[in-house]
């Protein structure tokens, strides 16, 4: 795994961490959420760096989805839930009363542990975002689904059936058309929940793969729970354990050099 | 053999046993669910399958008597034990069955011969022409008592009624009779085209008990040759057909005959004539065979006319004879080759053969509708008739039939009048669309509500009040309808008969009212409206629907003088005609949508929340509002079981019976208005079958509409099952 980050350009040229995140694009501040009495995150902070792959990696049930769904705000449906801190993006609050929560899903996309493409056609699962912000023009849409399909590298395979139902393509074609349907509105983060972990070893190259291709353009953040893809596929990486944040740094130091034990542990497979 | 093929460890003795017990049990109860209903389907079936059986007439006994002279008419008993001939040579005879020598012989008259003879049934008797020129009517009775447990048939001749004609008996071409309690009616023509009415009524002195008779006699010419004549029971029409085809029909009137239109059949002359149970209708035998029936139709301008109602297929020769039934609107036609069992109202041909006997000079329906008696060339003889149903056919179940004294074919359902001679109207398309009325206006009601409540309660309300409604909801529909029938029927109906313009008034303040509210609590601080207890904005929501209600109560008044001059069923029916009934299709629209709402509720409640939740969150992640995830996710991926839930409600509203029964006015009349009543299928059972004979045709049409129900809502929720299947198949892979 260190071949693979040595040849990694990008990180040779920012190999200061401070640098990288004096302007961070999201930012949790002393974040912790109740989910009624119990306390599922505790005093996180932590900072994306912009047109970056980040990680989350820590054990089952540490807070890694919650956290996820805090930065579009998608725990706001669920009841009891219960926040203090702050979430930063671009600087400003999104808990602001004034924010507009469509508004900023929209530029914060996601994808989901699960695929989840809805029960339409192929280029509708792709245009639906499109079309909820108003986008109405066949041209326009032709041209979005077909960007957003090559971006998320499907187009070759489902040009010549479009108009066919979503539900008939595979696990790894539909998880791939949910991250172009994520793409297709815009965004300039998505949130990754587990992307990979009910696909094969092939789909999950394809998508790690992409993954690389879409941080030129995308900031990302990806929860796992496969330490070799964190370290695989990943610039930075946050350890989270029991709602906390342990640790975060370079995916290279974080792997190779922990400064806490319990990241040690856990990445040596001494627990999780 | 299956186990031992199927892979895997081996299951152990008593879980094998276990399966076994359990899948048996599985296997019987749905083969025994499957075996009920089919059982109620050959049930239903079996009980309409007669009505296909067809009629038919056989010969009982036939046999020959001593008498050479030709006879002109006969008559025989309810049970058909004796027969009546009244032969030329001017002698009654009675016959056991099947004897030769008559029990009862006597001279009519003074044993003058006698020219021409018909047989009445009702007050049964003979119409007779003498040779002398006199008209007789002779009443004849078999009067039935049991000796001994065994039944006695005793034929009782009475004095006959003479009236003098003044005509020597070769000039007259027609003649008939009616006779009743007080009058004997006549009438004949000549050669010469007379027509002569006489009348002999007795008048019985009060105190005295002296009997006056009195005579009337008016005459007429007419303008045709007459080979037929009839008087109805009444003793105020006469109807005529003559040689030239020409139908003529005058009203007894103020001392004269009074002639209406003429009416032309054909150019073929009119050979039999007779009138139907009822006299109302006339069936006309014509000499090329072809047999018509008529009746008198009220026209626009508000004269009435006989009319040409039906035919039926022409035999090849002569209509020489006509009976008709007593019981029902079926009659037979002879002619020389054919004879035929026909029925009016469903214009069916029951029966045709040859004559039962060549040569037939004279034939009589048995009293009870149940055989025939026949007579000619010194042979009588009885038959038996059996025509069960014969009112059915589907073009008189489902199709416009001219009924008598209806202006037009009408589809009307009246399945049973003061006496025996209404004539049963057994049309299923009113209860038809009645069914399909009622049905209409309670899923107005139910399927908005149903299933918007069931949308909002699945996507926008907290879990606690989820868990509230969705019991009292099951509640709902476990209330018996019979109470809510009540409830629609002695208090609603009531209810909204004084309150009408109120309800119209709620309709259009409470969606404003509603809808104001609705962005009033968004518009308000979110940090107001997010620390309040969950089911806050329902209770806020009652408030304001008691607000709209009170709002509704102040101006029904000024409401009803404003806008339908102060009385709103006056103002409906001047304003468009309709009569507003208390109990009517809204009241059951009300009623029946409260009981088909938590079925629809809880089927599309259901669907809704069996949309994936991780579709919804996607839809959300990628910016859409709540709203909008609702419209273009939820409700299209629900689609099918909303469907289902549709269709299901359908079926239970069509099949819907105490509601109805209890809340129209079950009048099954053809109108769509939604301030008249209706009757459906379903509460036409209810209502009908205790007074149906059993095994009747009635009985029987009610079950064909019972058929009919069963199939509908097989039909119904079969779609709604395999539609059902399908989005099982469909969202299966999510
Ligand atoms: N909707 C919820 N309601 C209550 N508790 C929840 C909910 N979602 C997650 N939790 C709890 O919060 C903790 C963190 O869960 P999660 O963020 O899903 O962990 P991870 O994704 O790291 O496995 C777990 O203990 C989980 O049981
Ligand atoms: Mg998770």
């Amino acid at each position: 795994m260190n071949s693979k980050l040595e040849r990694d350009p990008q990180l040779h040229n920012h190999r200061d961490l401070e640098t990288v995140l004096e302007k961070p694009i999201l930012a949790a501040e002393s974040l912790s959420l109740w989910y009624g009495a119990s306390q599922a995150l505790k005093e996180i902070s932590l900072s994306i760096p912009e047109r970056r792959i980040t990680a989350l990696i820590g054990p089952s049930g540490c807070g890694k989805s919650t956290l996820l769904r805090c930065f579009n705000r998608l725990n706001d449906l669920v009841d009891g839930v219960r926040i203090e801190g702050d979430i930063r993006f671009h600087g400003s609050s999104i808990f602001d009363p004034e924010v507009d929560v469509n508004g900023l899903r929209r530029q914060i996309g996601m994808v989901f542990q699960k695929s989840n493409p809805f029960p339409k056609s192929i280029f509708e699962n792709v245009a639906y975002g499109c079309r909820i912000h108003g986008m109405n023009r066949k041209r326009e849409l032709e041209e979005v689904v077909e960007r957003s399909l090559v971006r998320a590298g499907l187009w070759d395979e489902v040009k010549d059936r479009l108009h066919e139902s979503a539900l008939g393509m595979s696990g790894g074609q539909q998880q791939r058309l949910c991250i172009a349907r994520a793409i297709a509105v815009e965004p300039e983060v998505i949130l990754l929940d587990e992307p990979c972990s009910a696909l094969d070893p092939i789909a999950t190259a394809k998508i790690e793969e992409l993954m690389q291709e879409l941080k030129e353009r995308y900031t990302l953040l990806i929860v796992t729970h496969n330490m070799q893809q964190a370290a695989r596929a990943s610039d930075y990486t946050a350890f989270m354990y029991l709602g906390e944040r342990v640790e975060f740094g370079e995916t290279g130091q974080l792997f190779v050099n922990p400064s806490e034990k319990q990241t040690e542990d856990y990445i040596s497979g001494r627990f999780g | 053999m299956r186990t031992a093929a199927r892979p895997g460890p081996p299951i152990s003795g008593r879980r094998r046993w276990a399966e076994r017990v359990a899948s048996l049990c599985v296997r019987v109860g749905g083969f025994a669910v499957v075996t009920g209903i089919l059982g109620i389907l050959a049930f239903l079936i079996a009980e309409v399958f007669p009505v296909l059986l067809a009629s038919h007439v056989e010969t009982e006994k036939q046999w020959s008597t001593t008498v050479t002279a030709p006879v002109l008419a006969v008559l025989t008993d309810e049970h058909r034990t004796h027969t009546a001939t009244l032969a030329a040579d001017g002698y009654l005879r009675i016959y056991r069955k099947g004897a030769e020598a008559p029990v009862m012989e006597e001279p009519i008259g003074d044993g003058r011969r006698i020219v021409s003879a018909k047989s009445v049934l009702g007050d049964t008797g003979f119409a007779v022409l003498a040779a002398d020129g006199r008209i007789a009517w002779i009443p004849l009775e078999f009067s039935i008592s049991f000796v001994e447990q065994t039944r006695v048939v005793q034929p009782e001749v009475s004095a006959p009624v003479w009236i003098a004609t003044d005509q020597p008996a070769e000039d007259i071409e027609a003649f008939s009779v009616r006779h009743d309690a007080t009058s004997t009616a006549a009438i004949f023509s000549t050669k010469d085209h007379h027509l002569a009415w006489i009348r002999i009524s007795v008048e019985e002195n009060m105190f005295t008990g002296e009997q006056a008779e009195s005579v009337d006699r008016f005459d007429t010419q007419v303008s045709a040759a007459i080979t037929e004549i009839l008087i109805d029971r009444e003793q105020r029409n006469v109807f005529a057909g003559a040689t030239n085809g020409e139908l003529f029909w005058w009203e007894v009137e103020g001392g004269a005959l009074d002639q209406h239109a003429t009416y032309r059949a054909s150019e073929h002359a009119v050979t039999a004539m007779s009138m139907l149970i009822g006299d109302r209708s006339i069936v006309i035998g014509q000499a090329d065979g072809s047999i018509s029936v008529w009746f008198r139709v009220p026209q626009a301008d508000g004269q009435i006319e006989l009319q040409r109602i039906r035919d039926f297929p022409a035999h090849g020769s002569a209509i020489g004879l006509i009976t008709p039934s007593e019981r029902d609107r079926s009659f037979f036609a002879l002619s020389n080759e054919t004879m035929g069992l026909y029925y009016s109202t469903s214009s069916r041909t029951l029966w045709t053969g040859s004559p039962l006997l060549k040569g037939t000079t004279a034939l009589s329906y048995a009293p009870k509708g149940d055989g025939v008696v026949f007579a000619g060339g010194g042979a009588v003889g009885l038959a038996h008739v059996e025509n069960p149903h014969p009112e059915i056919t589907l073009a008189s179940l489902f199709g416009r039939v001219w009924y008598e004294d209806h202006a037009e074919p009408m589809w009307v359902w009246q399945s049973t009048g003061g006496t025996d001679e209404f004539e049963p109207k057994l049309g299923l398309t009113p209860l038809m669309l009645g069914t399909l009325k009622g049905t209409i206006y309670s899923l107005i009601i139910a399927i908005p509500l149903g299933i918007l409540g069931a949308l909002y309660t699945s996507q926008f309300v907290h879990p606690r009040m989820q868990s509230v409604i969705k019991p009292a909801v099951e509640i709902m529909a476990s209330l018996p309808s019979v109470v809510l029938g009540f409830l629609a029927g002695l208090w609603l109906a009531p209810l909204l008969e004084k309150n009408f313009p109120m309800l119209v008034l709620m309709f259009l303040i409470h969606p404003p009212l509603i809808l104001m509210s609705g962005w009033l609590w968004h518009a308000l601080p979110k940090r107001f409206t997010a620390r309040m207890v969950p089911g806050t904005e329902l209770l806020l929501y009652g408030m304001i629907m008691a607000v709209g209600f009170a709002l509704a109560f102040a101006l029904a008044e000024p409401f009803e003088a404003q806008m339908f001059a102060g009385d709103f069923s006056r103002w409906l029916y001047e304003s468009s005609g309709l009569r507003y009934d208390q109990r009517n299709a809204v009241v059951v629209g009300i009623a029946m949508g409260f009981a088909v709402i938590p079925i629809i509720f809880s089927i599309a409640e259901d669907a809704f929340s069996n949309v994936p939740k991780n579709l919804a969150a996607a839809s959300l992640a990628l910016g859409a509002s709540r709203w909008e995830t609702v419209v273009r996710v939820v409700l299209p991926t629900a689609s099918a079981g909303i469907f289902s839930a549709i269709m299901i409600g359908l079926g239970r509203a069509v099949g819907e019976t105490m509601i109805v029964l209890m809340a129209t006015g079950n009048t099954p009349i053809l109108d769509w208005s939604a301030f008249n009543g209706f009757r459906t299928l379903s509460a036409n059972i209810a209502v009908e079958i205790p007074e149906a004979p059993h095994a009747g045709t009635l009985y029987r049409v009610l079950f064909i509409s019972a058929l009919l129900l069963f199939l509908l809502t097989f039909l119904i929720n079969t779609v709604a099952e395999i539609v059902r299947q399908r989005l099982r198949q469909r969202f299966a892979r999510l």
